[in-house]
């Protein structure tokens, strides 16, 4: 992950979780890292109509998750994660930068309690 | 502007709370556990109101860094500062690249309650002097996080490792 990409507009995070709140989105999206699908593709395993999943699609495409392919009749979908990945990355890293550094203060306290009972004439 | 959105984090440490507070205020000590799976390397710890924090982490062939000012220090209960999140080099305050629209000045507050022999840490941060755009992102962050945007990352995390 290149970390120091710069985007220059921030993607919009409300949309992206949005669309990542629906468990059937969250199944397209994860056919489609196995590569790009028609919505007949994306439809079989369910049974759901083509306009349902149409709809679905068009949730994870207005959300910059997913584009379709305009030249071609099947409109294969992909997956278009790369221009949210930097940013959504980062936002990862808040999140795990506090509990992740509680958790090392954690064994650092750990070390301290023992040092001091090693020499108990330090404190 | 009394709804400002806050990050919060709560934890109980299994030591006495003058041995968390010179975990947090001895920089050799804090170095070891600040920033997770970076190098950290604090260029100037000043605890006192009005000094500098000055932080520097770095992980592959990055660097961010990072200044703080203390605003209150109160041993060994309290201690509140200014944290610019995203700093060039010589430590002047920098858009944050990675987030355009994050905010570049958080209030940090932590506090130390003693319970027995164990401490809890409650480490709190607002925006401050926020643009709208700034605090709307902010806020769209900890909103996430309050309703657990748990499976939403989880398929992140899996689409982000792919890539």
């Amino acid at each position: 992950m290149e970390l120091s990409s710069n985007i220059n507009t921030s993607p919009n995070l409300d949309a992206i979780f949005a669309a990542l709140s629906d468990p059937t989105r969250r199944e397209i999206l994860s056919r489609l890292m196995d590569g790009q699908a028609s919505v007949n593709e994306i439809a079989a395993p369910y049974k759901m109509s083509q306009p349902a999943v149409s709809k679905h699609l068009k949730v994870l495409e207005n959300a910059g998750l997913v584009e379709r392919a305009i030249d071609q009749q099947r409109r294969p979908a992909r997956l278009k994660a790369e221009h949210m990945a930097a940013a959504v990355d980062w936002l990862i890293n808040f999140r795990a930068f506090w509990g992740g550094s509680f958790a090392q203060l954690d064994q650092v306290l750990a070390t301290m309690k023992r040092t001091d009972n090693e020499e108990p004439d330090n404190e | 502007m009394s709804d400002l959105p806050e990050y919060k984090l709560e934890r109980t440490f299994d030591a006495p709370r003058e041995l968390v507070w010179r975990a947090w205020t001895d920089p050799e000590l804090l170095q070891q556990w600040y920033g997770p799976g970076v190098e950290t390397i604090i260029h100037k710890f000043d605890l006192q109101v009005g000094g500098e924090w000055l932080n520097e982490m770095k992980w592959g062939g990055n660097s961010n860094y990072q200044r703080v000012v203390f605003q209150e220090v109160n041993e060994p209960e309290k201690m509140v500062w200014h944290h610019y999140s995203a700093t060039d080099a010589e430590w002047n305050t920098a858009p944050n690249p990675m987030m355009p629209d994050w905010p570049a000045l958080l209030l940090t507050t932590v506090t130390f309650t003693e319970l027995g022999d164990r401490t809890a840490v409650c480490l709190t941060q607002v925006p401050m002097d926020a643009s709208e755009a700034e605090i709307t992102c902010f806020a769209e962050m900890m909103k996430g996080m309050d309703k657990g945007w748990g499976s939403g990352f989880d398929i992140i995390e899996q689409i982000l490792a792919e890539l």
